[in-house]
């Protein structure tokens, strides 16, 4: 185990993805020319709008669904999720906000060491998976959790999937982490970690 | 089986399976003339071996028709299934042979193909795909791999990885990881080095080896880092090999060979000559040039971050001496309460920066920080999670949780955090996974309960009057986007126009939309006419006669037959020739129960030729077969137990023979009937076609 200096992990949810719908039909040229920070893409039938308060990206459709990308918690999702319905109210639909659901959360944390990852992929057949050719990162995968974890052999973990809530893949990654601990990775002797990120879960 | 002669009606009726001919002894009339027997026979060749007649035929039915002559056009078409395989074993070989695999490797290949062909994997997928990703498993579990990029030229590669990544995982099949040091061989032969190439190959494994221990190689295409390797390997030996040519052999970017040269340039070893890198070997590794390249970053960062603050501790330096002297004005009260921010801010520093709105609940948190210090279990878990609940959940929750353990853990050793924390974590989780999904249901339920009406607190009505332009911003919009999109909205028009036309002339063809055909649910009210209609609906095969079928249903009746017969008509799809059976008058358990097995054995392999569907049907009918044979009315064997006799030709019999059948039980008319009339019907009367089992 490694030694007791305060060695935290650094866990910073980066992307939320949620989807929710307006319950009516929306006019995309109508959103396409009366806002003033959308893109209408007719090829692709949709309308992008950004948001500059909570920073986000929303597809929205014409049937009403509407999928929002970009904000970085569960709250900020919902809350740009509600001014994007607000502004397409005031355009003037009759716009309900209903099925608000979070789809997707990635989060990102920095471990302090580097990672074998053929010798971890070898540890931990089938679960994990590499592929020099394809990705550089090992992905692994957890059914129960349904989350998918991408492991860099720089030591950046990224873990993506269904959100329970931070609290649970905070847990998720202290696990992870223990994991790699026991399988196979070496920090390399000479390499005095300076940086050492004092945990904070933002 | 014993039967009755025709002419004289004597039940004495001699078989001989030497000349495969039925002679009734009474009245001499030759019954059955080349009777096909179900032996193996054994012919001699020259050099005195006997060899047994015939040729194997596979269950799978994928062998091919034995060529009769001009009289069989009928059934030269395979079922599906084969022709995929066939069809793919043809790819493969193509496809192989261009990477000059070896017969055991296009085998190998071609096992995977049938795999994958049988669990449904090919559906949806190209086919050249399937067959590149089954050609690179092979490569890869043999341990000599190809470059994926290389099976199909000018296809994505991620696509074909993830085809590939699909089989692996579906066939449970663990390639080992590619080594950038397998490729360097073949490499290095296309790459010409003459005489040398094994002297070069050498020195760029040394370079790799030196590349993988400096951790340039984790997480990189391998082929990026052959190219590298070979290329200073070949400056090293004095062959002049330009970036281009190494290119062109490695299938790598100009841009990616460059940065592996640069990487391996930083590192220690680039310093040293030839010679010495022969001979010596560095003991430092160096770390991997995008966490290098991160440290710098988070350096610079840190270095902004530092000055930054500094700035900050002169202005509080400055409040502070402000404060003071406000607070040596004022009362005695705000220095008491000065003290107590200072411990808080001093629980601060410690805690790293805490949520600014959470200085109300410092009790609550000191509460939780002296529950943290003292037990590391699940029951900290679950109250935590328990005072997160009652607080209010979707808001409060998920800060309030962080702060306590943000500065429970760094309160406690990581050695003690990790100890116990195996074990901690994984009860835990499920405790966690518990609350929150029943978390989950409280806020489904919530939200359902508001029933789409928007809640408006939070937002800021004047930003989002922003967002909507007014009236010569939308013209101004209007004309922009029109001209941008001119293009695509003249498209439209133009099909518009043409849908128009064509509606107007009749000829309009809507957008094949997939719908699948809704047939009618088939009422009827036997099973007889079940069959009838299903097979007019969905014609099964051109080889089948329905009307045989139709005379069947009418003479026959019970599921039995009507299974039987959906069953025999498909099998008589296939190529195989249908048997028939002369049945004997007396029946008995063991005279039937060997031909009923033997025609088991016979349906199996023609049932194996037939579709899918048809076989599960099959197979609880032959053990119902041999099932019902037993409770049949036991009858006492005849004495010599005569061996299955089938027909080839048109049978003379088939009217008596039907007749009895009807008198039979009806299990066995519906075991034999359905053939004997099938076959009754000179359908097939393909009289030189030997079946062999």
């Amino acid at each position: 185990m490694e030694p007791s200096n305060d060695v935290a992990l650094d866990i910073i949810i980066t992307n939320v993805v949620s989807v929710f719908r307006t319950r009516c039909h929306l006019n995309l040229r109508t959103i396409g020319l009366e806002g003033s920070n959308v893109i209408y893409k007719p090829e692709m039938g949709k309308v992008l709008m950004k948001l500059r308060k909570p920073r986000i990206t929303a597809s929205i459709w014409s049937s009403g669904k509407i999928i929002c990308t970009g904000a970085t918690s569960e709250e900020e999702a919902k809350l740009g999720a509600r001014r994007l319905a607000r502004c397409l109210q005031k355009i003037g639909f009759k716009v309900r906000f209903s099925d608000f659901k979070v789809v997707n959360v990635l989060a990102v944390c920095s471990l302090p060491f580097q990672i074998r990852l053929i010798e971890f992929t070898k540890n931990n057949r089938p679960i994990a998976s590499y592929e020099p050719e394809l990705h550089p990162a090992a992905t692994y995968r957890i059914k129960n959790l349904r989350s998918t974890v991408q492991v860099f052999s720089t030591g950046n973990i990224t873990v993506t999937g269904k959100p329970l809530t931070a609290f649970a893949q905070y847990h998720f990654t202290t696990v992870i982490w223990v994991y790699l601990e026991c399988t196979a990775n070496t920090m390399t002797v000479e390499e005095p970690l300076d940086t050492m990120p004092v945990c904070n879960i933002y | 089986m014993s039967r009755q002669c025709k002419n004289c009606g004597g039940a004495d009726i001699d078989t001989d399976p030497a000349r495969g001919s039925a002679v009734c002894t009474a009245c001499g009339s030759v019954l059955e003339d080349n009777i096909i027997v179900s032996e193996v026979q054994f012919v001699e060749n020259s050099g005195g071996v006997s060899s047994a007649v015939g040729q194997f035929v596979s269950a799978d039915g994928t062998s091919k028709a034995p060529v009769l002559g001009s009289g069989f056009h009928t059934s030269l078409g395979k079922e599906s299934r084969a022709q995929t395989l066939q069809n793919g074993k043809r790819q493969i070989h193509n496809l192989g042979s261009q990477l000059q695999l070896n017969q055991h490797c296009l085998d190998t290949a071609f096992n995977f193909f049938k795999m994958v062909v049988s669990k449904h994997l090919t559906r949806g997928r190209k086919m050249t795909h399937v067959i590149a990703a089954c050609l690179y498993l092979v490569c890869r579990t043999e341990g000599t791999p190809r470059i994926l990029l290389t099976m199909i030229p000018r296809v994505n590669v991620y696509i074909l990885g993830k085809t590939f990544l699909l089989l692996a995982r579906e066939l449970c099949i663990n390639a080992p990881a590619v080594d950038p040091c397998l490729y360097i061989p073949r490499f290095a032969h296309m790459l010409e080095f003459g005489e040398k190439t094994h002297e070069v190959s050498m020195t760029a494994l040394r370079l790799l080896q030196r590349m993988k221990r400096d951790w340039m190689h984790t997480g990189r295409r391998p082929s990026g880092l052959c190219g590298a390797a070979l290329l200073v390997a070949a400056r090293m030996h004095e062959f002049r090999r330009t970036v281009k040519e190494v290119i062109s052999v490695v299938k790598v970017c100009e841009a990616t060979l460059r940065k592996r040269l640069t990487e391996f340039e930083e590192t220690p070893t680039s310093a040293l000559t030839i010679d010495e890198f022969m001979r010596v070997d560095l003991e430092k590794e160096c770390d991997p040039p995008s966490f290098v390249a991160g440290q710098k970053k988070v350096k610079m960062q840190q270095l902004e971050q530092e000055l930054a603050k500094k700035l900050e501790e002169y202005q509080g330096e400055i409040n502070s001496y402000r404060d003071e002297i406000e607070t040596q004005l004022a009362a005695s009260s705000r220095t008491k309460l000065r003290g107590i921010y200072a411990s808080y801010a001093r629980e601060d520093d410690d805690c790293g920066s805490l949520d600014s709105g959470m200085t109300g609940d410092e009790d609550l948190e000191d509460e939780e920080m002296e529950a943290a210090a003292q037990h590391l279990n699940q029951e900290f878990f679950s109250q935590v999670l328990e005072q997160g609940d009652q607080g209010g959940i979707k808001d409060q929750e998920g800060s309030r949780d962080t702060v306590p353990l943000s500065s429970q853990v760094t309160h406690v050793p990581m050695t003690a955090l990790l100890g116990p924390l195996p074990s901690a974590a994984s009860l835990g989780l499920t405790d966690s996974i518990r609350e929150c999904i029943t978390e989950e249901d409280m806020t489904n339920m919530e939200d359902q309960s508001k029933n789409g009406e928007l809640d408006l607190d939070g937002i800021d009505e004047e930003e989002i009057e922003k967002y909507i332009l007014n009236e010569i911003e939308v013209k101004a919009k209007t004309e922009l986007w029109m001209k941008q999109n001119e293009e695509y909205l003249r498209e439209q028009k133009e099909k518009e126009e043409r849908i128009a036309k064509e509606k107007e002339e009749g000829t309009y063809k809507e957008k094949p939309k997939k719908s699948s055909k809704k047939r009618e649910p088939i009422l009827a009210s036997t099973a007889g006419e079940a069959i009838e209609k299903m097979l007019e609906q969905k014609k099964i095969s051109s080889k089948i006669n329905y009307d045989v079928l139709r005379d069947l249903n009418s003479k026959g009746s019970g599921s039995n037959t009507t299974q039987q017969a959906e069953d025999v008509p498909a099998s008589g799809s296939g190529r195989k020739k249908l048997t028939r059976r002369k049945k004997q008058p007396n029946k008995s358990n063991l005279g039937l129960a060997k031909p009923a097995s033997l025609m088991g054995k016979r349906l199996r392999p023609l049932i194996s030729s037939a579709p899918k569907k048809k076989r599960t049907a099959a197979k609880p009918i032959t053990p119902s077969i041999t099932m019902m044979l037993p409770p049949a009315a036991p009858e006492p064997p005849p004495a010599p137990t005569p061996p299955p006799v089938l027909e080839s030709g048109p049978v003379a019999y088939d009217e008596p023979a039907e007749e009895e059948e009807e008198n039979e039980e009806e299990a066995e008319v519906s075991c034999i009937s359905a053939m004997e009339l099938i076959g009754g019907n000179d359908y097939g009367c393909e009289a030189e076609e030997e079946e062999v089992f």
